[in-house]
C-alpha cells in the first residue's frame, strides 16, 4: 500500500529514429510508430492511475535531440482547466489522462515534422536522453516536499542496434575504434562514426554510473536486436531487461513485466535475469580477453605485454629476472 | 636554514569585517544572502581542472585516524572522534565510487596503534568496522613517527606504478617522537610516499614541513561541513609525480555465470571470500566470477584472487575512472537579465529561476544552478554535448 508520502517517478524513453522504423514499416508494415506510442500511452495512463502520486516524464529520442513530450514545458499544470475543454472532457475520461496523451500525440507530431535527418548522423542518441531524465528527476526530486519519498525509474524502449558483442573503455584520437554493428550500415566516414560511437560508450557508462549512484532503475524494453550497453545498463542499476518476442504485443509486455515498481517485482515471477558479458576487449585486436594487461596511465586494455602503451604512448618497463648475487664459497682449509 | 614561503599570518592582515557580508533586503530578511553564501560555497567545490596530466589512478591510500586525548574534544557534535568516524564512512563510499580499482584504505589509529581495516575490497568491510570503532576511547599522547613508521613499512612494497598516499587526521598540538622525525620525512621523500594532512586544532610546524616536502596538503578544519570538503578533496586522484613508474597490469576480467535452482548442471558452491569472514551468512551459491586463472569462485568484484594473486576486475570498474581522464570543463556563468532567448533549463527542462545561468562552452546550452551541480559532480557529461557529437 502506497501511502501520501511515497512518489513514484516513471521517465519513459522511446527511441523515434525514423531510419529504423522506416525499416521496420518496410519489413513488418503491421507494427509501426504510432502502434508503439499508442502501447506506450497505455503504459503511462496505467502508471499514473496507480496512485495518485504517482509522475510521469515522456521522452522522445530521436537523432539529434532529445526532446521531452510530457511535461511540456509551456503547459503548466494550472492552465488545464482554462484552455482544453473540447477533447478531455467529452468521454468522461480522468482529465490527467487525456490532457496527457493529446499532449504526446501533439509533440511526436511537431517532432517528427521539423527534424530532418543530416548525412550519417542516423543512430540515437540514447545516452543524452538518459542524460537529460536524470536531470529531470534530480530537479523533481529537489522539489518535493519535506517529508516524501521518491522512487524513480526509467523504462527505456529502444531498437538499439549497438551490438552486443564488443565493448570499450576509452578513445584516443589516434586510435580509431570500430565498435558496434552500426558500422557495417554505415560505411561512409568509418572513423567519424566509430568515434562517436565510442564517445557514447563513455557518455553512456557515465549516464549509467549517475543513476546507480541516484539509486535509479533503468528498465530496458529492446524490439529488435539485442543490445549489450542496455544490458549492462540494467544489469549495473538493477532494473529489468527484456527482449520482446513478438512486437505486435508491446503493450501487454510493458503492463505485465514493467509496470510493477521495484518493491513489488521481488513478489512476481518475471523473465529471468540474462547473462552480460563483462569482458573487456583489447585495443589492437579487438578480441574480448579473459586476463589481459591494463596500462596504468590510460587504463587501456591490451592482450600482449608490449613495451609501449599505443594510446598514451608511455614506455613500461620490462621486468627482468632478479640478478643473483654469486656466493662467496668459504673454503674450508684442512688443517 | 627553512626556505619557507613568506605567507602573512591572518593576524598580519588588515581587519576582516564579517559582518558586512550579510545584508539585508528590503523586507528585513537575510534569506537572499544566505542563500547567496549557500550558493558560492557550493561553487567552490568545482574543481580546477589539472589539464593533460598525468593522473596517479592507482592508488594505494593509508588513511591514520588519531585517537589521542584531544579527540575528545566535543568542538565537533558530539565529539571530535565520533564526527571524524561518520565522515570517514563517508569518505570511504566515495573514494571506493570514484577509485574503484585497488584502492585500499587501510585505516588505524595513531596512539592505541590497531588496524580498524585491513585492505578490503569493497567499502562494506571498512564502514562496518568504523561504526565498530565509534566507542574507543581516546588517551595519551600521539606520536607521528610512529604513525608514520608503521604505514610506511606496508607502502613501501607496493609496485611502483602505484601512487603511495597517506592521510593523516591530526587533532592534537603535540607528538612524541622516539626518534629524529625529519630523518623519517627524507626516508618518505625517497620512496616517493605522498603524506597530506588534515588538522584539527591547529597548525604545526612539523606537519607543514612533512607535507610540503613530501608533496601533500596540509589543511586545518574549520568546521564540520569544511571538513567534510577537505576529505571529498582527496577522493579525486592526485596528479602522479614524474618519477612514477608507468607499467602494464595483469589483470583477469572473469565471466558472470548465473544459474538458476533447476539448471541440473549447478552446483553450489563457497566463495573465496568467505573463507576469512566469520560473521557473514551460508555463503553457498551457486553462480559468481570464476576466476580466469585458477578458477576460485568470488561474489564480487573487484577482487585480488587469493589463490593466484590474480587482480579481478569487470570492464565497467575501469570505465568508472574515466572521467577523471576527461574531465568536464566547468561552465560559464552569467546573470539571469543577460541571458536571451527561452528561459528553460535545457537539461531539466525548469524554468530558470536562479540569478545566475551557466553555458556549456562547447555546446552553448543553458542549464540552472542545480543542474550545473549535478552534471559537474554527479553525471560528469554535458547533455546537450552528446547531441552535439552525434550531429557533426
Amino acid at each position: 500500500m502506497a501511502s501520501e508520502d511515497e512518489v513514484s517517478l516513471l521517465v519513459i524513453v522511446v527511441d523515434v529514429n525514423p531510419i529504423w522504423w522506416g525499416q521496420q514499416a518496410q519489413r513488418e508494415p503491421e507494427f509501426n510508430l504510432s502502434k508503439c506510442l499508442d502501447a506506450v500511452m497505455v503504459m503511462a495512463n496505467s502508471h499514473l492511475v496507480m496512485t495518485r502520486t504517482n509522475k510521469l516524464a515522456i521522452i522522445a529520442s530521436h537523432c539529434q535531440e532529445s526532446h521531452f513530450l510530457y511535461p511540456n514545458k509551456h503547459w503548466k499544470a494550472g492552465d488545464v482547466a482554462g484552455d482544453e475543454v473540447s477533447s478531455g472532457s467529452g468521454d468522461g475520461k480522468y482529465e490527467l489522462l487525456s490532457v496527457a496523451n493529446d499532449l504526446v500525440a501533439e509533440e511526436i507530431r511537431n517532432l517528427m515534422a521539423r527534424t530532418q535527418v543530416k548525412g550519417h548522423q542516423t543512430d540515437t542518441l540514447l545516452a543524452g536522453s538518459l542524460a537529460k531524465a536524470l536531470c529531470y528527476i534530480h530537479r523533481v526530486s529537489k522539489e518535493l516536499e519535506a517529508g516524501q519519498d521518491m522512487k524513480s525509474r526509467i523504462l527505456v524502449s529502444s531498437w538499439f542496434p549497438f551490438s552486443s558483442a564488443v565493448y570499450f573503455c576509452i578513445i584516443f584520437v589516434q586510435m580509431s575504434m570500430g565498435i558496434f554493428g552500426l558500422i557495417i550500415y554505415y560505411i561512409l566516414q568509418v572513423v567519424k562514426a566509430a568515434e562517436d560511437c565510442a564517445l557514447q560508450y563513455m557518455n553512456f557508462m557515465n549516464v549509467i554510473f549517475a543513476a546507480q549512484k541516484q539509486n535509479i532503475l533503468i528498465d530496458a524494453c529492446v524490439l529488435d536486436s539485442d543490445s549489450g550497453l542496455l544490458q549492462q545498463a540494467c544489469d549495473i542499476t538493477g532494473g529489468l531487461y527484456l527482449k520482446i518476442p513478438q512486437k505486435t504485443a508491446l503493450a501487454q509486455y510493458l503492463l505485465w513485466v514493467f509496470l510493477p515498481d521495484a518493491d513489488q517485482r521481488s513478489q512476481l515471477v518475471l523473465p529471468p535475469s540474462v547473462h552480460v558479458d563483462y569482458r573487456a576487449a583489447c585495443f589492437c585486436h579487438r578480441n574480448l580477453i579473459e586476463i589481459g594487461y591494463v596500462c596504468s596511465v590510460c587504463l587501456s586494455i591490451f592482450c600482449n605485454f608490449s613495451p609501449i602503451c599505443t594510446t598514451c604512448e608511455t614506455a613500461f618497463k620490462i621486468p627482468l629476472p632478479q640478478m643473483m648475487k654469486p656466493k662467496k664459497k668459504k673454503l674450508k682449509t684442512a688443517n | 636554514m627553512d626556505e619557507e614561503p613568506e605567507r602573512a599570518k591572518r593576524w598580519e592582515g588588515g581587519y576582516e569585517r564579517t559582518w558586512e557580508v550579510l545584508k539585508e533586503d528590503e523586507s528585513g530578511s537575510l534569506k537572499a544572502t544566505v542563500e547567496d553564501i549557500l550558493f558560492q560555497a557550493k561553487r567552490k567545490r568545482v574543481f580546477e581542472s589539472h589539464g593533460q596530466v598525468r593522473l596517479g589512478m592507482m592508488r594505494h591510500l593509508y588513511v591514520v585516524i588519531d585517537s589521542s586525548r584531544t579527540m575528545e574534544d566535543q568542538d565537533l557534535k558530539p565529539n571530535r572522534l565520533t564526527s571524524t568516524l561518520k565522515l570517514m564512512e563517508f569518505f570511504v563510499e566515495e573514494y571506493f565510487d570514484q577509485n574503484p580499482i585497488i584502492g585500499n584504505v587501510l585505516l588505524f589509529e595513531i596512539n592505541t596503534f590497531f588496524y580498524i581495516c585491513f585492505d578490503a575490497g569493497n567499502p562494506k568491510k571498512h564502514v562496518a568496522a568504523l561504526k565498530k570503532a565509534v566507542g574507543s576511547t581516546c588517551l595519551g599522547e600521539p606520536s607521528l613517527y610512529n604513525a608514520l613508521n608503521i604505514a610506511m613499512q606496508t607502502l613501501k612494497h607496493m609496485p611502483g606504478h602505484t601512487s603511495r598516499e597517506i592521510l593523516i587526521i591530526f587533532s592534537s598540538l603535540t607528538t612524541c617522537d622516539p626518534a629524529n622525525i625529519y630523518e623519517l620525512i627524507k626516508t618518505l621523500k625517497e620512496l616517493k610516499i605522498r603524506v597530506s594532512v588534515i588538522g584539527l586544532s591547529a597548525e604545526v610546524r612539523v606537519c607543514t614541513i612533512l607535507t610540503r616536502e613530501t608533496g601533500g596538503s596540509y589543511n586545518v578544519i574549520l568546521d564540520e561541513s569544511h571538513f567534510k570538503e577537505l576529505l571529498m578533496l582527496h577522493v579525486k586522484p592526485p596528479p602522479a609525480s614524474s618519477s612514477s613508474e608507468c607499467s602494464l597490469i595483469r589483470m583477469g576480467f572473469p565471466q558472470h555465470i548465473i544459474a538458476s535452482v533447476s539448471d541440473q548442471d549447478a552446483k553450489p558452491s563457497f566463495s573465496m571470500s568467505h573463507l576469512e569472514s566469520v560473521d557473514e551468512g551460508p555463503g553457498l551459491t551457486l553462480g559468481g566470477y570464476y576466476c580466469p586463472q585458477c578458477r576460485a569462485k568470488y561474489t564480487e568484484l573487484p577482487v585480488e584472487c587469493k589463490v593466484c594473486g590474480l587482480t579481478l576486475v569487470s570492464a565497467p570498474h575501469l570505465a568508472r575512472s574515466f572521467h577523471h581522464l576527461f574531465p568536464l570543463d566547468a561552465f560559464q556563468e552569467s546573470p539571469l537579465e543577460e541571458h536571451t532567448g527561452d528561459r528553460f533549463c535545457q537539461a531539466c527542462q525548469g524554468e530558470l529561476k536562479d540569478k545566475s545561468v551557466f553555458t556549456c562552452p562547447a555546446c552553448s546550452s543553458v542549464f540552472c544552478t542545480e543542474c550545473d551541480l549535478f552534471i559537474h559532480d554527479t553525471l560528469h557529461c554535458c547533455p546537450a554535448c552528446i547531441h552535439t557529437q552525434g550531429a557533426s
